[in-house]
């Protein structure tokens, strides 16, 4: 009944198909549009979904699997080319489409001046496609291929320009981080197929409880490795280097890709997979550790740097890992709650920057930025909506959504003290590191003499307008998120009352916000002061804890030097030599062999009657 | 006219033809040649198709021919070219594909 579910996926992907082959030949001003018009037609579907699903009773909204055709029948392993609907997969529909929409309405703008315009906005349907592909997959062989093809188009979308060494280098690093999590995938599908005899979700959704009983090793197996893969994705430590260095792509490619949908992956690996996580109690403390301690290192990294995209990076690895932490402790739609608040205000905040970056002319630090607020009023403007948002400022979407995570932290079955204090303190660090970057950049006076910034174009404009609207309102959706997911979980979300707690949380980002203050607007001394009083941590801040030079110390460098061995002996002296005989002798013995054809046909025919009497002699007398 | 008389005869002609063939250096000789071999086994079939009253051997004798002579054909066509185009036909000379 949902069979026009595959629109989602197949505009999108003609979207590419056509800009590959002839975006180069049709106007500019269409490619964008068409761009936006297959992403929009997904949206549009998407919401007819919602519409067709919400009148139907919660009970029969599970398992809807289309299938198109069966691709590979072997034996006991049937493949179908086959999409799940069902709330959780509409839900992230929704979010992709719609907020892969509206970036690709601000890319129009942002583009505008690239020189491959059609190449960037066939590379961006692709992302559309493929991130639908992962979210709509009903089984984990396309989910993995889903998989794959988000992290090529994030691979393409980073190394969009093409001549900069530095963004091949960020894409040749994101890639091959992503690649560490796509083993762990594959493996543990592997495993999930020795065990269950299927792949599809529905299959071994069903089998799981009956099969193993809770803490089985095979589902902690499952688990683990797919939680190697979910760490990749979202950027978890310690696999989380390559998010940072991915700002190096077009800016809303980072909106877009590496703060809304692609970077969130992983929480929806482990939302999808909850009735395996469900047995694994030990994954999921290990989900929530990771969560915690991810929000609180790339909280406290971000408080220091200066590149106005990384700073938001880190943020966003931040709140991935407050996402992290609300499904290992079991809140599974309190995290895809704070998913879909986040994609709205993090967007928000990176096409902010990129506006503010458009507008500087391609400036990203932000000690050469200020003043910018009268400039860009819009911007600003909005900025400072999608700033209270993730500093979870009373009323906006963040608020709720993250004031929910920390309450629960401490009251959920699986929460503790520790997590809600780590929850806190992050909410603190966040709301002081983004009013940090928000005075930099819009308040004081400009430091920058030569630039004559300028507000950006409304096609610009309007997405910021429209996504500081949904990070002002999303918070009312909160209730309905948890309704609408319930069939999926299995229960809705209790509601935790604690006074004390939430005032607490509250004045945690609020003294943030007031510190910002303190230190960026009012008072230069007080900053020096600062800076030189908590210098040594400082120092391992601004250098992100040398995780990037400890990772090259015991990885790289020993991999080079193992590379340089092998090139320098086995491959000179081993290989090359025993290549290069094999030729030399079958030269040497093909000379000698070839003397035999003279050219002379008499010669020859003297052979054959010579031959012939052999042949001859033999048969007679033997 | 017995049977071993007919193997003698063949097995005579087709050595004249093979010797031939082989110390000849004119390609029209060595053809003759050829056709001498062929011809030795035309006798020899015919020959026995007669010893042992069977007409098998009769109608490969003729289709041997058949062959021989299309074969002919596209030999001197090849003979008179190669003339053409060098002015000599001494197959020692023609030595060009030699490894």
């Amino acid at each position: 009944m949902f069979g026009y579910a595959w629109l989602i996926l197949l505009a999108p992907l003609a979207g590419f198909i056509f800009l590959s082959w002839f975006g180069e030949r049709i106007p500019r001003d269409r490619v964008g549009w068409i761009a936006c018009g297959t992403v929009g037609a997904a949206f549009l579907a998407t919401l007819t979904l919602l519409l067709e699903m919400s009148v139907l009773e919660p009970d029969q909204r599970l398992n809807h699997v289309i299938t198109l055709y069966t691709w590979i029948t072997s034996g006991k392993f049937t493949l179908n080319l086959a999409l799940l609907v069902d709330p959780l997969s509409v839900f992230m529909f929704l979010v992709v489409t719609g907020v892969g929409f509206v970036i690709h309405v601000y890319s129009i703008g942002y583009m505008s001046h690239d020189p491959e315009y059609s190449r960037f906005f066939a590379y961006m349907n692709l992302f559309i496609f493929s991130m639908c592909t992962l979210v709509g997959a009903a089984d984990f062989f396309f989910l993995i291929v889903g998989w794959a093809l988000v992290g090529l188009a994030s691979y393409l979308l980073i190394g969009f320009w093409r001549d900069r060494t530095s963004a091949v280098l960020a894409a040749r690093k994101a890639f091959v981080m992503n690649v560490i999590g796509d083993v762990g995938m594959v493996i543990a599908a592997f495993v999930i197929f020795e065990h269950f005899g299927s792949l599809n979700y529905v299959d071994v959704f069903q089998a799981a409880p009956k099969l193993f009983m809770a803490n089985d090793d095979v589902i902690l197996l499952i688990t683990l490795f797919l939680l190697v893969g979910a760490v990749a994705k979202s950027a978890q430590i310690p696999l989380h280097t390559w998010l940072p260095d991915a700002m190096e792509g077009p800016t809303p490619v980072s909106a877009l890709i590496h703060a809304a949908t692609m970077v969130t992956a992983g929480v929806y690996l482990v939302a999808r997979c909850h009735v395996l996580y469900a047995l694994a109690p030990f994954s999921m403390y290990l989900i929530a550790t990771i969560g915690a301690v991810t929000a609180v290192f790339a909280g406290s990294m971000a408080m220091v740097q200066y590149d106005i995209k990384r700073i938001i990076a880190y943020s966003t690895m931040s709140q991935l890992g407050y996402m992290f932490l609300a499904v290992g402790i079991g809140m599974f739609s309190l995290g895809m709650f704070h998913l879909m608040t986040h994609a709205f205000f993090k967007a928000l905040l990176f096409l902010g920057a990129g506006s503010v970056i458009h507008g500087l002319n391609d400036e990203q630090d932000i000690r050469k930025m200020g003043g910018l607020g009268r400039i860009m009023p819009i911007t600003h403007a909005t900025f400072l909506i999608g700033a209270l948002a993730l500093a979870g400022f009373p009323l906006t979407s963040g608020y709720y959504s993250k004031e929910a995570i920390i309450m629960s932290s401490w009251h959920a079955e699986m929460g503790n003290f520790v997590f809600w204090g780590i929850a806190v303190f992050t909410a603190g660090m966040t709301a002081f590191y983004i009013f940090r970057l928000f005075f930099y950049t819009f308040m004081g006076k400009s430091r920058n003499a030569e630039a004559h910034p300028h507000e950006s174009p409304i096609v610009m404009t309007g997405p910021l307008m429209v996504l500081a609207l949904l990070s002002l309102c999303g918070g009312v959706l909160g209730p309905w998120v948890s309704r609408f997911l319930a069939p999926v979980f299995g229960f809705e979300i209790p509601h935790f009352e604690d006074g004390l707690l939430e005032t607490i949380a509250l004045l945690a980002g609020i003294g943030g916000i007031v510190t910002a203050i303190l230190l960026y607007f009012t008072g230069q001394d007080r900053l020096e002061f600062a800076k030189q009083a908590l210098a040594p941590i400082y120092d391992i801040l601004f250098h992100k804890y040398y995780v990037d030079e400890l990772y090259d110390f015991f990885i790289v460098q020993p991999v080079k030097g193992i590379g340089a061995f092998l090139e320098e002996r086995v491959e000179k002296f081993g290989i090359d030599f025993a290549v290069d005989q094999v030729g030399v002798q079958l030269r040497e013995v093909s000379f000698y062999i070839s003397l035999w054809q003279s050219g002379k046909v008499r010669i020859y025919a003297t052979n054959m009657v010579a031959g012939m009497v052999v042949i001859l002699l033999f048969v007679v007398f033997l | 006219m017995g049977p071993h008389f007919i193997l003698l005869i063949s097995a005579l002609i087709f050595s004249i033809g093979a010797l031939g063939f082989v110390i000849r250096r004119n390609p029209l000789i060595m053809f003759m040649s050829v056709e001498l071999m062929l011809n030795s086994v035309n006798f020899l079939l015919i020959g026995y198709s007669n010893e042992l009253r069977s007409i098998d051997g009769q109608i490969f004798a003729l289709v041997i021919m058949t062959v021989a002579a299309a074969e002919v054909v596209v030999g001197l066509a090849i003979i008179l070219t190669i003339f053409r185009t060098r002015h000599d036909l001494d197959v020692d000379h023609l030595d060009v594909l030699k490894g």
